[in-house]
């Protein structure tokens, strides 16, 4: 065993817009030793096989609030509620009153509606000046208000969460009495709004949730699972989606050819959002954090052991040469694109639906509006976010 | 070729509905339905993704050519345990 400290993780993606050589050499090795913001050592999985084999594989926890796992930052332990069980049967139980708000069919149900919301964040942007800043003006304000309308956030509230959920997703960006004083508000917040549905229920998932909770069998969502699963879902279905809008838009803007390909031929859109969702994962994968509860060989004969905190490396499968054709190519036109960046099994995320359809909107209805529309800085100096678990670009000036 | 799906492991991705909707569907919870057990020809190649692609690995698709070995099984016997020990064989192999 070597001594030096394990390379940092999450790889720095500098210069932006090329892939961490670290990543590019990931697949040597079927595992290797990696150092979190925190300081704390973590084992990642780097191959394809055995990343989509370990997302299914029950010898691995996601019930990381044990005090020998290790920590992603030492200023927040997000995702670490002891309280909640999100392994099964807690989780299969929990999981199933979601699932049924992201059938393919009720997704395709909100697309006029995220269209609607796409079209007059356009409208605005049309009318201001140049250049604008996307994040503000698209990325973010459309999956805010997609994912309010389907939890039943009021609209007047969405930019007092912003604020809260900005602030719950810090690493190392916030001390931890800050970082703590925005999950207590959020969770206030949350309180405030469950109370308010019980009084005055709506169509929404929060409401339903809520009927769920009350009317039937009371072990089924109780007020704590009720709270921490309404912000799970707040917070994953807004940040990712709008990280991913924002970035996936500026690589795709950094190459013309493939903005071209799609004006000649719009039912490239969706291969094109699956390209960028392989090739630029907003969050690495510090959100895979697992605890192994037994001994797990890898593929290669590797032996995991039991107790080692293990993060499945979404990003070092989607780039694996044994599964992906010239990885390292941004291939707006591949058909066979199983990437990892929603993981699998069980745990697959439920959002993953809704994050295409938003994805798919918001690319096709940009390039629709503004058939000129390119970067208004250098590709090389769009800065990235630092010490958040999203790694996106904060700021993307675009003109037309 | 012969299609079946377990909606018991399925973890309602719904990329099968939206690569095959003649074949595959929900149920009011999201879990996959097969509308067409013996689709036409022409969707083979596009099954043959929708299962590989799957992120449970819940859809199962039967060969033509291994047709008559399943044929009697098939009916009876649910996928859920030939997917559960493909899972169990990926994770575990060494």
């Amino acid at each position: 065993m070597s001594t030096q400290t394990p390379p940092r993780y999450p790889f720095a993606w500098t210069p932006p817009m090329q892939v961490p050589e670290a990543l590019r050499n990931i697949h040597k090795t079927s595992a290797m030793e990696v150092t979190l913001p925190s300081g704390d050592t973590a084992t990642l999985v780097t191959r394809y096989k055995d990343v989509r084999a370990l997302f299914a594989d029950k010898r691995l926890s996601r019930n990381i609030a044990r005090p020998d796992c290790a920590r992603i930052s030492k200023d927040n332990d997000l995702f670490m509620d002891p309280n909640i069980d999100p392994d099964p049967p807690e989780h299969t139980r929990v999981r199933s009153l979601v699932t049924k708000a992201f059938t393919a069919r009720r997704i395709e149900a909100l697309r006029p509606y995220v269209q609607q919301v796409a079209d007059q964040l356009l409208d605005e942007m049309e009318a201001g000046p140049q250049p604008v800043e996307l994040n503000e003006a698209l990325a973010f304000p459309l999956p805010i208000m997609v994912i309010c309308k389907l939890l039943g956030v009021p609209a007047e509230d969405r930019d007092q969460f912003r604020a809260y959920v900005d602030g719950f997703l810090s690493v190392t960006k916030l001390s931890p009495e800050e970082v703590g004083a925005c999950r207590q508000n959020l969770w206030k917040y949350l309180g405030d709004l469950i109370d308010s549905k019980r009084d005055n229920p709506g169509d929404d998932l929060v409401s339903e949730l809520i009927r769920v909770r009350d009317d039937e069998d009371d072990s089924r969502l109780n007020d704590h699972e009720l709270h921490f699963w309404t912000q799970g879902l707040l917070i994953a279905g807004y940040v990712t989606t709008a990280s991913q809008i924002g970035t996936g838009t500026a690589v795709l803007l950094h190459h013309p050819e493939f903005v071209r390909a799609i004006r000649e031929d719009w039912s490239l859109v969706p291969s094109t959002v699956e390209e960028l969702l392989r090739t630029q994962i907003m969050g690495s994968s510090v959100g895979t954090m697992r605890y192994a509860i037994d001994d797990i060989p890898l593929s290669d004969g590797t032996v995991i052991k039991k107790g080692t905190s293990v993060l499945l490396s979404e990003e070092g499968a989607n780039v694996d040469p044994e599964v992906f054709e010239c990885p390292m190519e941004l291939d707006i036109r591949r058909t066979e694109n199983h990437h990892m960046t929603f993981g699998a099994g069980l745990h697959y995320c439920v959002g993953a639906a809704l994050a295409r359809m938003e994805l798919q909107v918001a690319t096709e209805s940009l390039l629709r509006r503004f058939p000129n529309i390119r970067l208004a800085a250098p590709a090389e100096k769009l800065p990235r976010a630092l010490g958040g678990f999203m790694e996106g670009f904060t700021e993307i000036p675009v003109e037309w | 070729m012969r299609v079946t799906a377990n909606s018991e492991t399925c973890a309602v991705s719904s990329l099968c509905v939206y690569r095959v909707p003649g074949v595959f569907d929900q149920d009011e919870d999201g879990l996959v339905l097969v509308l067409d057990e013996s689709p036409a020809e022409s969707l083979y190649e596009e099954i043959r993704r929708a299962a590989r692609g799957c992120p449970t690995k819940s859809i199962r698709v039967v060969e033509d050519s291994e047709v008559g070995e399943a044929a009697q099984a098939a009916p009876a016997a649910p996928a859920a345990p030939a997917v559960e020990t493909a899972d169990a064989a990926t994770g575990g192999a060494a």
